[in-house]
């Protein structure tokens, strides 16, 4: 007897919404979605409990004819297209037919509907299963009520997060359908809380304005470029008015939000060296184009897509946006400037030299850290200056050494630094804006070796021999670590006095932020941050922590506000880290500084003691490495490290 | 343009002018100095946007030994302009400009010639028309300045701040700046008709540019005020300024009208002290000291407090203490800059409550200034 049998239809929809939908904003994000491609000018989106109870989505657009109703609701029904080679033309967001059948599958779901020359039409799903249909009196439009989600399917909703984590999705995905409709008047609401609410008036400065605050929306530049193939149009921030994580890059196509790292490295290279370290820009842009060269139907949720003139579209954007930076005139402060320019990870300088010629061996096929797990990308995002360094006029890589292999030493290389943002933006894909999920995992200790003193060179470098090879060591380097990390924890130490301010400070946060910081209020609370809600995206504060460098109070608060936001969690100590990097470096011997053997050798065991060191709190590497087969090469006595020592 | 003119009056109008002109300007042509020449005088120009100076120096004045031969402008670079005419052998120098607006610049057996800029070419000044202008004391309007700008926010994200709040209402005149730390207040009598009333704020930079540029020859300054420029005019001096736009935050209220402990100190006195107590302070971790007054024992102990060098307490001396104990800490620098503005006088410290701002005035003429300062919440 067969056990192949086919699946009922429900539990096949059910399936698909596993795909489809994988939380409340998805539900959101579908009908939304439907009520645009309907041609609706007004769409407003009610929310309860972060959508886990209700979502309704409410439009104005052409409606559904009472036959085609319970057809909507079928898998594959859609009227959006009809042969293969309209899949390759799509003009409208949806195109599979999937979402109404994989919502209402999961969920208790009532439709109204009425196209401007028919009766309205009311249907009631449960589970799926048709309840009830009759007429209905109902103006033109669709309404789409939705309750109950995943009722029946309790593993779905195990994974749901918390209320504020979903609600924050709601929200930006709500942002992002409103940002690139500037034309349609958009409002959410979420347990009668209005949280957004644009125009509709085609403006997408106003509608930026809108979502992100007004604040916000002033300090945008306008940008716009067009080729033969491609029109895009937008707002990019000036390189002051930065976030510490790229969730405010949006990328839309044909109206569609889109996610994609090239294009989002596009951006950031049109800024040039004008962004500091682990900052990204704020920037909204639509991009127009022949569907012919875009191919949306490449992952369930349909934000990801395949574009066949990538790399025209990636210069476009960056010319467009330096292009337009350019025009602006830009005075960078001191402190920025010593910041900004290029950044490299440590992971690059990452001075575990053992693994350099493993590394040289597959440099150019290496997508994957060597040794991921020497600096997971937690430490990054605690400690982004000590983890980054701006890489100046003289990149490491000109450093001169013997031979010209070692010199393009392959930490260097983009690949490996695309890789991780690869898999950084992979994570911050799923989904995570509150990042409860990050664990604390430790951070494994690299090896430091057991170095021999030898000598100072030039009264600078102090050369060592290891058991494994020949080390030079940067003596102002390493005792910027050494001070460095001696002042991090001392600095962190600080008062809990508040000083009180006659003129409170006003802040302004875009809503998925406010949202965000009302539930974590109580972390700043804790280091003498007082946030008080004033009217829905602000806060008020009207006293700080003591320890704020005078003149300062409102970018070190702002600062503190979005470590929180993107961390979860604010810990003093690492917060101070550039203070602590400027006191250290100050305080510690410079080159051409002779240091008699008793001082070198204390400086190597106070290194050895260090958390990381490999690295001055600015990111250089404190010393390199040649190993034993490395100074053999450079000899001449071995070819190439594949091939195995071949004697005299 | 041709002209000979005495070096020294020259370079002393010329640093004046300087002082407006920026190496940072945005606008190219602001790195330069503009210099017109009429029957009448030699006019120089610097501006960087913000502010701008004008001065003359007249034909009719014999210390300037200017004689016109042919009258014109030009622009040119201020500092290595400025150097070369610092640098010159002779006490009489003269410039002629040539064509394409190359200049040149003689004096006894020198000769340089560098490359001017088209004058047309240099921004406008502002047109202030006549309106009402007013006049004040040099060196009041510089005291005014000086008790007032410590107070001023230098966080450029609250522009407002930056600014000091200039308002005139029925010939009485107030000058406050407040960084939301602590604040001051000014106030004046000014000889206007009733009727002339202002509300402006002038960057405090720009005030403090006026303060130093204005001789304390100038017995008067003559200030006029348009939409968004003011005008301070001294002598051959004329200062521009651009004003702030916005609205200044309603201070009057933040000012306490009553008081529940009075104590009268002498400024040098208490100023050295608070010196003393908040050496030990950190700027960057805890920059506090502690104030504790006792009537009933009539002390005022001073104590400033370290955790990793050490301690200070000074009892300090006083004239006058009245009403309730109290305990509040406050950050040293506040009291510090508070205190240097009153000079060698005698102050009346009020306080209303350990969480509350507390004022300072001269014992003397408690009315027309005033310093105040937030206190800081210990734990
Ligand atoms: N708000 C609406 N107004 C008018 N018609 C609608 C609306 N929502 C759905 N429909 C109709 O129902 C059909 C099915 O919708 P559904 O979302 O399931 O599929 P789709 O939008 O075509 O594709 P996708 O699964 O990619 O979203 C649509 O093709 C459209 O004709
Ligand atoms: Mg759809």
């Amino acid at each position: 007897m067969g056990k192949i049998h086919e699946l009922s239809e429900i539990l096949s929809n059910q399936i698909a919404a596993g795909e489809v939908i994988e939380r409340p904003a998805s539900v959101v994000k579908e009908l939304a979605e439907n009520a645009i491609d309907a041609n609706s000018t007004q769409i407003d989106i009610v929310i309860e409990q972060a959508g886990l109870q209700l979502v309704q989505v409410i439009d104005n657009g052409d409606g559904i004819e009472p036959d085609d109703v319970s057809t909507a609701f079928k898998r594959h029904a859609t009227s959006k297209i009809t042969t293969r080679q309209d899949l390759f033309k799509i003009q409208s967001l949806g195109f599979r037919g999937e979402a109404l059948a994989s919502i209402a599958s999961v969920s208790d779901l009532t439709i109204e509907t009425a196209t401007a020359n028919s009766l309205g039409t009311f249907a009631h799903f449960k589970g799926g299963i048709l309840q009830t249909q009759k007429t209905s009196p109902i103006r033109p439009g669709t309404a789409i009520t939705v309750r109950d989600l995943f009722f029946n399917t309790p593993a779905r909703l195990k994974y749901v997060k918390t209320f504020q984590t979903e609600l924050a999705n709601v929200i930006d995905i709500v942002n992002r359908l409103a940002m690139s409709h500037p034309q349609i008047a958009f409002t959410l609401t979420n347990d009668d809380h209005l949280l957004m609410k644009t125009a509709g008036n085609d403006d997408l400065q106003q509608t930026i304005a809108g979502i992100y605050g007004v604040t916000m929306a002033k300090q945008l530049l306008s940008i716009s470029a067009e080729d033969l193939d491609f029109k895009l149009t937008g707002y990019v921030s000036l390189p002051q008015l930065t976030r510490a994580s790229r969730n405010y890059l949006s990328i839309m196509i044909n109206g569609r939000y889109i996610k994609n790292y090239q294009l989002n490295k596009a951006i950031i290279k049109g800024y040039g060296s004008k962004l500091m370290v682990g900052r990204y820009p704020v920037a909204v842009l639509n991009i127009q184009m022949d569907p012919l060269l875009i191919d949306v139907n490449v992952h369930p949720t349909k934000q990801e897509v395949r574009l066949s003139k990538e790399p025209a579209l990636m210069t476009l954007i960056e010319k467009a946006i330096y292009g337009r930076l350019r025009t602006e005139n830009l005075i960078p402060d001191a402190v920025q400037n010593l910041k900004q320019t290029k950044v490299v990870d440590v992971d690059q300088l990452q001075m575990d030299l053992n693994q350099i010629t493993s590394q040289r061996r597959n440099a150019t096929g290496t997508v994957r850290p060597v040794h991921q797990t020497s600096m997971p990308e937690k430490t990054m995002k605690t400690e982004p200056t000590a983890t980054q360094i701006a890489e100046t006029e003289t990149p490491l890589k000109t450093e001169p050494t013997a031979d010209p292999n070692l010199n393009s030493l392959p930490i260097f290389e983009q690949p490996r630094q695309l890789a991780q943002w690869d898999d950084k933006y992979a994570a911050e894909s799923v989904g995570n804006p509150f990042g409860e999920t990050a664990e604390d995992n430790e951070v494994p200790i690299a090896r430091f070796p057991v170095l021999h003193y030898i000598g100072q060179l030039h009264d600078t470098f102090l050369l060592a021999e290891g058991e494994d090879g020949f080390y030079i060591l940067d003596q102002h380097a390493a005792q910027e670590r050494i001070k460095y990390e001696y002042y991090r924890e001392k600095i962190g130490e600080v008062s809990n006095d508040v000083q009180n301010l006659l003129v409170p400070l006003v802040l302004e946060y875009p809503n998925s932020d406010a949202i965000k910081l009302q539930a974590r209020k109580e972390l700043l609370a804790d280091v003498g941050v007082q946030l008080e809600s004033f009217g829905q995206n602000s806060f008020v504060v009207h006293s700080h922590p003591t320890w704020i460098a005078q003149g300062q109070e409102e970018a070190t608060i702002r600062e503190m506000i979005e470590t929180v936001l993107e961390n979860g969690k604010l810990d003093i100590a690492h917060f101070r880290e550039a203070t602590a990097i400027m006191i250290s470096c100050k305080q510690s011997i410079k080159a051409h500084h002779h240091l008699d053997d008793a001082q070198a050798k204390a400086l190597l065991a106070d290194l050895a003691q260090t958390e990381n060191p490999f690295n001055c709190p600015h990111g250089r590497p404190v010393l390199i490495h040649y190993t034993q087969k490395d100074l053999e090469k450079m000899f001449k006595r071995i070819q190439d490290p594949h091939q195995s020592w071949s004697g005299e | 343009m041709k002209f000979s003119i005495n070096r020294t009056q020259f370079i002393k109008t010329l640093n004046d002018v300087q002082r407006a002109i920026s190496a940072k300007t945005t606008i190219p042509i602001l790195t330069g100095l503009k210099l017109v020449l009429s029957q009448e005088g030699l006019t120089l120009t610097g501006s960087d946007a913000d502010i701008s100076i004008e001065a003359t120096l007249a034909t009719t004045d014999e210390k300037n030994q200017l004689t016109v031969e042919e009258p014109g402008a030009i622009v040119l670079p201020a500092r290595f302009f400025s150097e070369i005419a610092k640098k010159l052998p002779e006490d009489q120098m003269t410039i002629a400009v040539g064509d394409n607006f190359q200049t040149t610049i003689r004096s006894g057996k020198s000769e340089f010639t560098i490359n001017g800029l088209d004058a047309n070419s240099y921004p406008h000044l502002p047109e202030i028309a006549d309106q009402n202008p007013f006049s004040i004391a040099t060196d009041v309007l510089k005291q005014l300045i000086r008790q007032t700008v410590i107070a001023v926010s230098n966080q450029e994200s609250r522009p407002i701040l930056t600014g000091v709040h200039l308002v005139l209402n029925s010939g009485e005149m107030l000058a406050v700046a407040t960084d939301s730390h602590r604040l001051a207040q000014r106030k004046l009598t000014v000889s206007v008709p009733s009727d002339v009333n202002y509300d402006v704020i002038i960057p405090g930079k720009s005030l403090i540019e006026l303060s130093r540029t204005l001789a304390d020859g100038d017995e008067t300054v003559e200030i006029r005020i348009a939409e968004n420029q003011v005008l301070f005019k001294a002598g051959n001096l004329a200062f521009y300024s651009r004003l702030l736009e916005g609205n200044y935050p309603d201070t009057a209220r933040l000012i306490p009208t009553s008081s529940s402990t009075q104590i009268e100190f002498n400024a040098p006195v208490l100023l050295a002290a608070i010196e003393r107590a908040s050496l030990l302070s950190h700027e960057s971790r805890n920059n506090v000291v502690r104030l504790t007054l006792n009537t009933a024992d009539n002390t005022a102990i001073i104590y400033g407090n370290s955790p990793d060098v050490g301690n200070v307490e000074e009892t300090l001396q006083f004239e006058n203490l009245t009403g309730e104990d109290l305990e509040i800490s406050f950050n040293p620098d506040y009291m510090k800059d508070a205190l240097r503005s009153f000079g060698q006088t005698a102050i009346m410290i009020n306080f209303t409550a350990a969480l509350r701002p507390f004022t300072l005035v001269p014992s003397e003429d408690q009315e027309h200034y005033i310093q105040l300062i937030t206190p800081v919440r210990t734990f």
